[in-house]
């Protein structure tokens, strides 16, 4: 095969420990390299600049989510037939099923809920004056509000956090994290099944919502099976991500704190600024369906490519001062890190009101985070902390 | 100029209000409105609604014309 453009490669293991720790250079060397480069380590193309990244993720007919999303066999078999893993027109349907009761029209009744478990939990935070503001915070709100929301039984709940990482290590490229995670990713898919069998979910829940639709035949069993992964794997890490990630953000930029708190109508907008900032989910992938060109390289079907949120989020093509976090910042709300277009994600409305929550609660009393020193968690597509020491500082 | 929405994609995430509230809203079923999905855009206001669709996380909309 004869190509005009040469195709730029990059030899660097992109999910290697020390990259997963650092990965901001790395981005800025391939966004620098071209709009798509040859991942020579992982047979796949990397798209970090914004501009492109937003047009793979508007054009689904070339770029592919089934057998596209993971970077390895193995996890795209397990995930085919779920909302993310979905195409076309029986995306569109599946999406349908499993949004309908995300939207933030759906999620009006849950506004109060979220707003008082977030006020709880941070007066008694607040009380303590120091804790781990993952542990103690970023986990706690999701973990009481979520599995009763979509209605997981109280058996399994504790295996949930441990099999939301092992879903997302599971899709990157054949390393040591995938095939630790692997395992997990067929216990929680057994959960999932089994929950479609028995029935065993709670009344009135999203899970409840989508076993009536098989009930009227608007899925099969088996879909249903596959549409419970859509909320057990993206539904609680992404969003203890944002949360850690704010707080230690606020820790560190406390001018930007103080913005919050003369003004909490900016909370939705810092919100986006976490997202952009600190991504939660690094990348997903695509299958490309025909041959194609991506900003004029050229890339052939069949070809994988790696669709980087992370990258494109701190594009100095698209943002002004990209490493600069900035809760004022105009533009904020073309943040990437929900996705785009057709798979732009069904539960952003439920992540917002949750991190929303917590910082109008924290604004109300906290005056600065002092911070401990952190720890990150390393998973193959999540960038979170698993562990942040603060003590908090009150105006009283 | 005139506003597209392609309505099966729309879950009301109101982002385009929130960013063009003179030329987007939502009502109470949560599902977007304009006057722009059926009349021309005025040239003052192409700048703001360029502003709300581009803010939309789904791509319902889009410029047209
Ligand atoms: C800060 C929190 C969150 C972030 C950063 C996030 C990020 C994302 C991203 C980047 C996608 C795009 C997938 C793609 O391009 O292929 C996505 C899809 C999705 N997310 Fe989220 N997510 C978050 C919270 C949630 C929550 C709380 C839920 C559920 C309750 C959820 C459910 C979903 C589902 C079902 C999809 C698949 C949509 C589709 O393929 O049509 N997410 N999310
Ligand atoms: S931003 Fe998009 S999804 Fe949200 S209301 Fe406007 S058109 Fe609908």
């Amino acid at each position: 095969m004869t190509t005009t453009t040469p195709v730029p490669t990059y030899d660097e293991d992109i999910y290697a420990d020390e990259a997963l720790l650092e990965p901001y250079e790395h981005y800025r060397r391939l966004r620098n390299l071209g709009p798509a480069v040859w991942l020579e380590k992982h047979g796949a193309y990397a798209v970090t600049r914004y501009a492109d990244v937003r047009a793979v993720l508007a054009d689904g007919d070339t770029f592919r989510s089934a057998n596209g999303i993971a970077l390895n066999e193995p996890a795209n078999s397990a995930i085919l037939g779920c909302t993310l893993a979905s195409d076309g027109e029986l995306h569109a349907h599946l999406r349908q099923v499993v949004a309908h009761r995300l939207t933030p029209r759906s999620l009006r009744p849950m506004k109060e809920q979220v707003t008082e478990a977030a006020d709880a939990l941070v007066a008694q935070l607040v009380q303590r004056g120091s804790f781990d503001a993952v542990a103690d915070l970023a986990r706690a709100l999701p973990l009481s509000i979520v599995p009763d929301f979509i209605g997981w039984p109280q058996e399994g709940r504790e295996h949930l956090l441990r099999w939301a990482g092992a879903n997302f290590d599971s899709f990157g490229p054949v390393n040591e994290r995938v095939e630790k995670a692997l395992p997990q990713c067929g216990e929680m898919a057994a959960f999932g099944a089994e929950i479609v069998r028995t029935g065993n979910v709670l009344p009135g829940s999203l899970g409840a919502s989508v076993l009536e639709a098989r009930d009227r035949g608007e899925v099969t069993t088996e879909q249903t099976m596959m549409l419970m992964l859509d909320y057990l794997a993206p539904s609680l890490d992404t969003t203890i991500s944002a949360v850690g990630s704010a707080i230690w953000l606020f820790g560190e930029h406390p001018d930007q704190w103080d913005r919050i708190r003369e003004d909490p109508k900016l909370i939705p907008n810092a919100v986006n600024e976490v997202v952009r900032y600190e991504s939660p989910i690094s990348s997903f992938g695509r299958l490309v369906e025909r041959d194609t060109e991506i900003d004029g390289v050229p890339v052939a079907a069949g070809s994988r490519v790696v669709v980087s949120y992370a990258s494109a989020n701190r594009d100095e093509r698209k943002w002004a001062d990209p490493e600069v976090f900035d809760v004022t910042r105009k533009d904020a709300v073309h943040q990437l890190g929900f996705g785009y277009g057709e798979h732009g994600c069904a539960g952003q409305a439920l992540a917002r009101m949750e991190t929303e929550s917590i910082l109008t609660a924290l604004a109300r009393s906290v005056t600065r985070f002092e911070l401990g020193t952190p720890e990150r968690a390393l998973n193959n597509l999540i960038r979170a902390l698993g562990s942040l020491p603060v003590t908090v500082h009150t105006a009283g | 100029m005139r506003i597209a929405v392609d309505r099966r994609r729309c879950e009301g995430h109101g982002l385009c209000e929130g960013q063009a509230p003179e030329v987007f809203t939502l009502d109470d079923e949560g599902e977007v409105q304009s006057p722009f999905f059926e009349a021309d855009l005025p040239g003052e206001l192409t700048g703001p609604a360029d502003r709300g669709v581009s803010a939309c996380p789904v791509a319902a909309l889009s410029l047209v014309g």
